[in-house]
């Protein structure tokens, strides 16, 4: 989940039972205030009734417009033991005005006159319908509490873009980062100076990636160039004993299982160099190439070396499909897919090279699928082929990389197909 | 003929010089630019085999340097750098070849004598052999004076051999040779014996006194049959 959401979220969920509790809260309160109001009306009242009672003045009248109503009744000393002399309450009462009932609220005080008898003073005055007043309430601030939402969101989410923009342009530059390639420098463009540490640690690692990259590239390169003295001497040994040494049959055959194991690394050392020039861009002169002219030339190849094996090709070439390449760079991406192919199709297979529009495609059979996130990695390997350097679709993989192609591999009905897709 | 070896390398100096003494040549070693260079100065050879990776300068500036001196020995770079950069900039400033590392000794004996060839009968690179002569240029074979007509690989199997003969040639080296990288990986040599055997078939339909002779199951060595008389 996008940080932003989890933000929104965590604010929307939090905000919620906060509002319920402020709601609650301010409902309470306020049914509180409009209850000592009324208390306070009636106390008046109340008070005026027993005043104009006691002293015997003319009580007003029922009906006076004001929906107060009030009613006397003589109780005994026993109710007065054991009801409280002053009690307030809510409840329906019947207004004949309106010939309807009305929510009220009821003050009921007992009181003595002069001869001690007691009465019961209940005076009403209507109020509101809590109810309403309830839902209204829920209404609004169910309102509230979405408007409010929006309202904290949407800042949430502008000062959250704002402050982050160092951030998510460090992320951008991150995602766009490729070791060893041309990368633009790290964004800095922040006074903040928590971005700023983030900036500097990224352009730190990147650094040392760089400088581990190139180290490693220039080792693979020396490392394989100081190679070929020592493979030199070897192979001319061997070669000096096969032509002098008068070897026996057994020893002959020694000497050239020797020889074509060390042929074997010159071919891996070689092709390890031609994977570090790739990759060091060391091919700069293109032309414009038919990659199935290229397909014409070489699939004889194949055909005569495999022909042992009965391997049946067939070709669709739609038609050229030029490209602008390195003349090398192209042969190379070419040969090691139909070399691959016939390398790893049984006897009596099947190859199928396919040129479709910018698509070019060499199938063959296989049995299982291979693992499609490694097949283009060095020296990874399904089943280990005698004399096989591993570095075949390693090479395909960095010629496509290098003129960014899109190279890949599925497994289709029983076949492996592997596809460059020129841009 | 004379021979100068430019390495440093004191192990792949010597399997050089035996290879090259073995067919009598006279070889002359130098292990630094320095040495080379007094070399050079003082003597006049054949043929230059020159290491341009030496720990005290770079070949190249001694190339330069018997250019200038307009010297005529042929030159040819034997470097572990096989780039195509490097191979440009040594043949442009005059080598006569160039020989990257690792390489096969009948290569090298190979490459010595088309220089050679080359430097003295001005341009005439034909290589004679029994009654068989082969123009590496023109791609023509003849036997006898008969013209020979071979397809392409069988000409460039020939070819191979007649650059090395009596060496003895792995199969999988002349594999490599004649078909490239294509065939590394190849699962038998059926291929190479077809070749061979149309081959072998057109010489002696031709009369030709060479023989490609099979050496046991591993490979094949080019043989003057009249030598063997």
């Amino acid at each position: 989940m996008k940080l932003i959401y989890r933000i929104a979220l965590r604010l929307s969920l939090l905000l919620l039972p906060l509002l319920a509790l402020w709601a609650a809260l301010f409902y309470y309160t306020m049914i509180d205030e409009i209850n000592d109001e009324a208390d306070d009306a009636l106390d008046d009242y109340s008070e005026l009734i027993i005043v104009r009672m006691l002293s015997g003045r003319e009580l007003p009248a029922l009906n006076n417009g004001s929906n107060n109503s009030y009613s006397i009744v003589p109780v005994n000393e026993a109710y007065v033991e054991t009801h409280p002399r002053i009690h307030y309450r809510d409840a329906e009462v019947y207004i004949p005005e309106k010939e309807e009932t009305e929510p009220a609220r009821i003050l009921t005080t007992l009181f003595q006159d002069r001869d001690g008898h007691f009465y019961k003073l209940t005076v009403a005055t209507p109020t509101f319908e809590k109810g309403d007043l309830f839902r209204a309430i829920l209404y609004w601030i169910i309102f509230l509490y979405l408007l409010l939402l929006l309202t904290v969101l949407g800042s949430t989410v502008w000062v959250f873009h704002r402050t982050l923009r160092p951030l998510y342009a460090l992320l951008q530059w991150l995602d766009e980062y490729t070791p060893g390639q041309k990368n633009a420098a790290v964004p800095a463009d922040t006074t903040i100076p928590e971005f700023h540490r983030l900036c500097i640690a990224a352009q730190q690692a990147a650094n040392r990636t760089e400088e581990l990259f190139e180290r490693q590239k220039q080792f693979i390169g020396n490392a394989s160039h100081e190679l070929q003295t020592p493979l030199a001497i070897l192979g001319n040994r061997l070669e000096w004993l096969l032509d002098n040494g008068n070897p026996s049959e057994e020893q002959l055959g020694e000497l050239i299982k020797m020889q074509r194991t060390l042929s074997h690394v010159v071919r891996l050392n070689r092709t390890l160099l031609l994977l570090t020039k790739i990759e060091n861009g060391q091919f700069p002169e293109s032309t414009d190439i038919d990659i199935a002219g290229i397909v014409q030339e070489q699939l004889p190849f194949y055909e005569e070396i495999y022909a042992s094996r009965g391997i049946v090709c067939t070709t669709r070439l739609a038609g050229p499909l030029e490209v602008r390449m390195n003349e090398s760079l192209a042969t190379i991406l070419v040969t090691n897919l139909l070399k691959n192919a016939y390398v790893h199709t049984s006897e009596e297979g099947h190859v199928e090279v396919v040129i479709q529009g910018r698509r070019f495609e060499v199938r063959n059979d296989g049995s299982e699928p291979l693992d499609a996130d490694h097949i283009f990695d060095r020296f990874y390997q399904g089943k280990k082929k005698e004399g096989s350097t591993g570095l075949g679709l390693a090479l395909v993989s960095a010629v496509g990389r290098y003129y960014g192609l899109r190279v890949a591999y599925r497994f289709v009905e029983g076949r492996h197909c592997f596809t460059v897709v020129w841009p | 003929m004379k021979i100068l070896i430019v390495e440093d390398e004191p192990s792949l100096r010597e399997v050089m010089q035996r290879a090259l003494v073995q067919e009598h040549y006279v070889v002359e070693t130098a292990a630094t630019y320095a040495e080379a260079d007094a070399r050079i100065a003082g003597y006049s050879y054949d043929c230059i085999l020159l290491d341009i990776m030496l720990p005290d300068g770079n070949g190249l500036r001694l190339l330069e340097h018997i250019k200038r001196l307009r010297k005529r020995e042929n030159v040819i770079i034997i470097s572990a750098r096989d780039s195509l950069e490097d191979k440009v900039l040594g043949l442009e400033q005059g080598a006569d070849d160039y020989l990257p590392k690792p390489f096969h000794t009948a290569e090298l004996l190979a490459r010595i004598r088309s220089v050679l060839r080359r430097g003295r009968s001005g341009g005439d690179l034909t290589i004679d052999l029994g009654n068989v002569s082969l123009e590496p240029e023109g791609r023509r074979v003849q036997v006898g004076g008969v013209e020979l007509p071979l397809l392409k690989k069988e000409f460039d199997i020939l070819l191979y051999f007649m650059q090395r003969p009596n060496h003895l040639v792995d199969k999988s080296v002349l594999a490599e040779a004649v078909w490239g990288d294509h065939a590394d990986q190849a699962d038998n040599f059926h291929f190479v014996y077809a070749q061979i055997k149309n081959l072998r078939h057109k010489l002696s339909e031709a009369g030709a006194t060479i023989e490609i002779r099979a050496v046991y199951g591993f490979g094949y060595k080019l043989v003057t049959t009249t030598a063997d008389e």
